[in-house]
């Protein structure tokens, strides 16, 4: 591709969600897809790093324990130790990555359902854990953390603006851009080939010389380092956290997401993550029907686009 | 594909998702409709504790309605309840309590749960809106916080005046707690057992817990039973694992007394244990015979018509759309201004339709939350006895 | 402690059952049931309707439960997971389908069911209580016939030529077509049986526990761990995981109720460790 059409593409897409999305949202008077838009955001980075473990060949049903991690990290850190929310966003991320190693490095050798399974009862663990530790209070979880956070530092008019909503939607995005431009500049570098290549044959890979233990791990740590950031901005607007912040189901929401954008592509857990997040709350208007509805859906949407909806345009090729 | 087609594929994809949404968003709403909202759990494991509610306020929304609507100041509403399912999911629960925002709702019923409750207060309180919550967490209800109201007894109102009641007429004096690790009933289990121990009962068992989704209830309750309480105290215990606790430890040889602070339903104890549940003692709301109104029982009646099946959870349930109704008749002006309400809330009094005899519907909590911030729904402590439940007795909260 | 490893047994029995069919429809198919938990639910649901509300036999209904699985999962994996199979690039994406299936099954038993929890009366009355051990009798009754039905599923997976045939799809699927195996036909017969498994088992506890339409999840997942324990895809190993894993929570919620609330941390921490030094758990073989 062109770096002209590159710079269009990219472009094109920052207009959209820093301009067009928030003046249709004016237009509309939707103020509540501020809220939405940014959940989407925020949750598609997770759903980002979930997806780069899947490009390792690990199914990763864990992201939800890192989320939950980095958002009581975020917590603790503002309510008990008085660090500026700035610092602690990149803090959550930093603590989850160093503990995503010392995890990693025993489980990343399982694969398939196993390792699928090691990270899933992980979630759990995450979740009990949260419920047994002192420092995060327990079943109590942590509430009523400041809002104050917005004003400080590094954006001070966050307060000045009429909707706190606005500035939390600026925020997500912005992070959800960066996180998208960075997964997409690793998928194309040298240690995104590498990736690729351990997706499709370990052995081969390491034979060649290649130390797939150390790659396995930076892939892990960098998909934990999101899951952690979502979760830390997360617990920042709901001004809360609990042990059930996080759960089991959104780790397999984020796995879900990553299947339906596409597994073979970069942008597929944010297309993922606003079709299955969003289509539940559009949904809303049909009441006890609408997790019938959701689910039919997706099963239809399974059986025409199996790889997701970004295969869109390949299947379009082969016919 | 080439990444360019793929990003703009995605924005593609984007606008037309908001586009399709912006054009199935709400209408405007007519004037002569008062819309409540609900924000709760109606499906998953959980899904009878808040379906219980929806249905309460439908089946009352539906009466009203069907009765000509409610006159509120000189204008007569129509009663439009607005339901938001949060998959107990707190994340899910502000999306919900935006929605209600969104259309201009100013009463909203729910979360039903401690984590929900906690993170819709910040939208609620920049969206004035009044949330009847079915969580019990006490910093919800104090200051600084204004704009929660509790909608039902929390346990640790309840807990005390059960085990003093059975302290003294059942001569109990070891008292067991199983809870489910959960936040909800960790939370209710603490102040159980703090409760207990303020009332000088011994407590044999204070850390026992079970997953939620256990569905073999006697590897959990073997040591309990074995340590031979007298009252064995379900701690926030869901209606569907009620029953299976109740027939396991029976079935081990438990002869003691059980109890739980929550709502349950009859029909559901007897489907799951049967005779074993006898005697066992729980809260409820309203429809016992002895002490329930002529407008109660129709209103189960029409529940009953109009969904099948009644759920004795609803008995605590009916209470709060009946207590938004009736806050705004006697102030119309807080019928968009929750400011009023709040106002009217100090002063507040209306009979109580659903009970028998001049009780009376009105704000309390201030020995708890220090404001008034809690429904006063009659604390009906039943006995259940072959099927249905008999009142115990009935106890009032300041 | 007689009484604690009754427990375990018990419970091992019925987790095994549970993990059976998992393991099976995994083995074959190299899919991840999500729905698994839920056809257990609707099995459940199906008993308590043709035993509980019409009043026939219990055994009729348990049939009946069984049946009417085997009939779904057919078509399930006719309609759904073939074509999925067939037309993407990695396999895993039928894990999607299998989540919006279970999905699917929570809406419809849901709207069907309701949301209450549900009982059927008891099978048998009584309790028995002799040797330190306190077992109801429809506990013993439902935990031998959880053992028949096992028993006999693995007599049928040894000795008949259809059970032979989907031992050879399991072992490598490529050479039993080679060797003129209708691979179609057997993974669909399968995921029936698999299917089948789920519905008696759903139908058998519901005389025990009841039924409850949001169970489903949480029972997947369950059973996610008990083909995990033993090694997934392998008939002995979803026993031998069913019955480690009753063991574990009858013997951990005894041993370590002093502790309070860690019991179940301790139980899925041992369990992380446990797959760390094993990464095919007890008996599996290895799966890319």
């Amino acid at each position: 591709m062109s770096i002209s059409r590159r710079i269009i593409a990219v472009t094109a897409f920052l207009i959209l969600v820093f301009a067009v999305i928030p003046i249709l949202i004016a237009v509309s008077g939707r103020k509540d897809f501020y809220y939405t838009l940014s959940s989407v955001a925020l949750l598609s980075m997770a759903s980002a790093g979930v997806w780069l473990t899947f490009h390792i060949g690990r199914i990763n049903i864990g992201q939800g324990a890192y989320a939950l991690m980095g958002g009581y990290v975020s917590a603790i850190l503002v309510m008990s130790y008085g660090v500026s929310f700035w610092w602690t966003l990149p803090l959550a991320g930093l603590f989850c990555a160093l503990a995503s190693i010392l995890i990693g490095l025993p489980i990343l050798r399982l694969r398939g359902v196993y390792f699928a399974m090691v990270t899933l009862v992980l979630t759990e663990v995450a979740r009990l854990l949260a419920l047994a530790l002192p420092v995060t209070q327990g079943a109590k979880g942590i509430t009523s953390i400041p809002v104050e956070v917005f004003g400080l530092t590094l954006v001070p008019d966050f307060t000045m603006m009429e909707n706190p909503r606005i500035a939390f939607y600026y925020l997500s995005v912005a992070l959800m851009t960066a996180c998208f431009a960075l997964m997409h500049r690793l998928v194309n570098s040298r240690i995104g080939h590498i990736c690729m290549s351990l997706q499709q044959n370990e052995e081969l890979a390491s034979s060649i010389g290649i130390n797939i233990a150390q790659i396995r791990v930076i892939a892990y740590a960098i998909s934990s380092f999101l899951g952690g950031l979502a979760g830390a901005v997360f617990v920042a607007a709901t001004q809360s956290v609990y042990p059930s912040s996080f759960t089991v189901a959104d780790s397999i929401n984020f796995m879900l997401n990553c299947f339906l954008g596409g597994l073979g592509y970069v942008f597929g857990p944010m297309l993922g993550t606003l079709v299955l997040y969003f289509g539940w709350n559009l949904l809303f208007e049909t009441g006890r029907f609408q997790l019938l509805i959701y689910s039919a859906l997706m099963i239809a949407l399974m059986l025409v686009l199996p790889n997701g909806l970004l295969s869109l345009g390949t299947l379009r090729k082969e016919r | 594909m080439t990444q360019s087609q793929m990003t703009r594929r995605t924005l593609l994809g984007a606008v037309g998702v908001f586009a399709l949404a912006a054009a199935g968003g709400p209408a405007a709403a007519a004037d002569a409709k008062l819309k409540i909202g609900f924000v709760g759990v109606t499906s998953g494991p959980a899904a009878a504790w808040g379906t219980s509610n929806v249905r309460s306020m439908q089946t009352r929304a539906a009466w009203l309605n069907e009765t000509g609507g409610v006159k509120i100041g000189d204008k007569t509403y129509e009663i439009e309840i607005i339901t938001f399912d949060d998959q107990k999911d707190p994340k899910r629960a502000v999306e919900g309590m935006e929605k209600m925002a969104q259309e201009g709702i100013h009463y909203v019923v729910g979360p039903n749960v401690d984590d929900g409750a906690a993170a819709v207060r910040p939208v609620a309180e920049k969206n004035n809106i009044i949330y009847f919550p079915y969580a019990f967490p006490k910093e919800l209800y104090t200051k600084p916080a204004s704009n929660a109201v509790l909608g039902m007894i929390a346990n640790y109102q309840s807990g005390p005046a059960i085990y003093k009641y059975l302290m003294d007429k059942k001569g109990v004096k070891k008292v067991a707690f199983v809870a489910a690790n959960e936040s909800d009933p960790l939370s209710q289990r603490d102040s159980g057992v703090a409760a207990a121990k303020a009332l000088g009962l011994e407590v044999v068992a204070d850390k026992d817990v079970y997953q939620n989704d256990t569905r073999d209830f006697t590897p959990v309750l073997t040591p309990i039973v074995a340590l031979k309480p007298d009252l064995l105290v379900l701690s926030g215990v869901a209606p569907a694992n009620a029953p299976l606790l109740i027939r396991s430890a029976r079935e081990l040889g438990y002869e003691g007394l059980i109890s739980a602070e929550t709502a349950q339903d009859a029909k559901v104890l007897s489907e799951g244990a049967g005779d074993l549940a006898n005697g066992f003692i729980s809260v409820g709301g309203a429809s016992t015979p002895e002490i329930a109104s002529d407008t109660m029982k129709e209103f189960v009646d029409r529940y009953t018509k109009m969904f099948g099946e009644y759920n004795d959870e609803s008995n605590t349930k009916v209470y709060a759309l009946e207590y938004i109704i009736e806050t705004l008749k006697a102030n119309p002006k807080a019928i968009d201004n929750v400011e009023e309400f709040k106002k009217t809330m100090d002063s507040f009094s209306a009979p109580n339709p659903f009970l028998k005899g001049d009780a009376k519907l009105s704000y309390v909590g201030v020995t708890s939350f220090g404001q008034k911030r809690q429904l006063a729904v009659p604390m009906v402590v039943n006995e259940y006895k072959d099927g249905a439940f008999q009142t115990l007795f009935v106890g009032t909260v300041d | 402690m007689e009484q604690v490893v009754a427990n375990g047994l018990y419970l091992g029995a019925q987790y095994a059952l549970v993990a059976l069919g998992l393991t099976l429809i995994f083995g074959l198919m190299n899919v991840l049931n999500f729905a698994h938990g839920q056809m257990y639910v609707l099995g459940g649901f199906i008993t308590y309707a043709v035993y509980g509300q019409l009043g026939l036999p219990f055994v009729v209904a348990v049939i009946a439960s069984g049946i009417t699985l085997a009939i779904i999962g057919g078509f399930m994996e006719r309609f759904l997971f073939r074509t999925v199979i067939r037309r993407s690039h990695r396999e895993e994406s039928t894990m999607l389908l299998a989540a919006a299936t279970a999905f699917f099954f929570d809406a419809v038993i849901l709207l069907i069911f309701g949301e209450k929890q549900r009982g059927v009366p008891k099978i048998v009355k009584g309790v028995f209580n002799d040797f330190g051990i306190i077992l109801p009798y429809d506990r013993i009754l439902v935990g031998l016939l959880a053992g028949a039905i096992i028993l006999g599923f693995i007599l049928f997976m040894k000795y008949t030529k259809p059970g032979r045939a989907m031992r050879a799809l399991a072992q490598d699927r490529m050479a039993a077509q080679l060797m003129g195996v209708e691979v179609n036909r057997y993974t669909m017969i399968g995921f029936a049986l698999g299917a089948m498994l789920a519905g008696f088992v759903g139908g058998l506890l519901a005389t025990i526990t009841g039924i409850n339409s949001g169970i489903g999840g949480p029972i997947s997942i369950k059973a996610f761990m008990m083909i995990m324990i033993g090694g997934a895809g392998v008939v002995s190993g979803a026993i031998a995981g069913g019955f480690i894993l009753g063991m574990m929570e009858s013997v951990g919620l005894t041993v370590l109720r002093q502790y309070g609330d860690v019991t179940y941390l301790v139980i899925f921490a041992a369990l992380m460790v446990f797959l760390s030094i094993r990464p095919n758990g007890l008996m599996g073989k290895p799966w890319g």
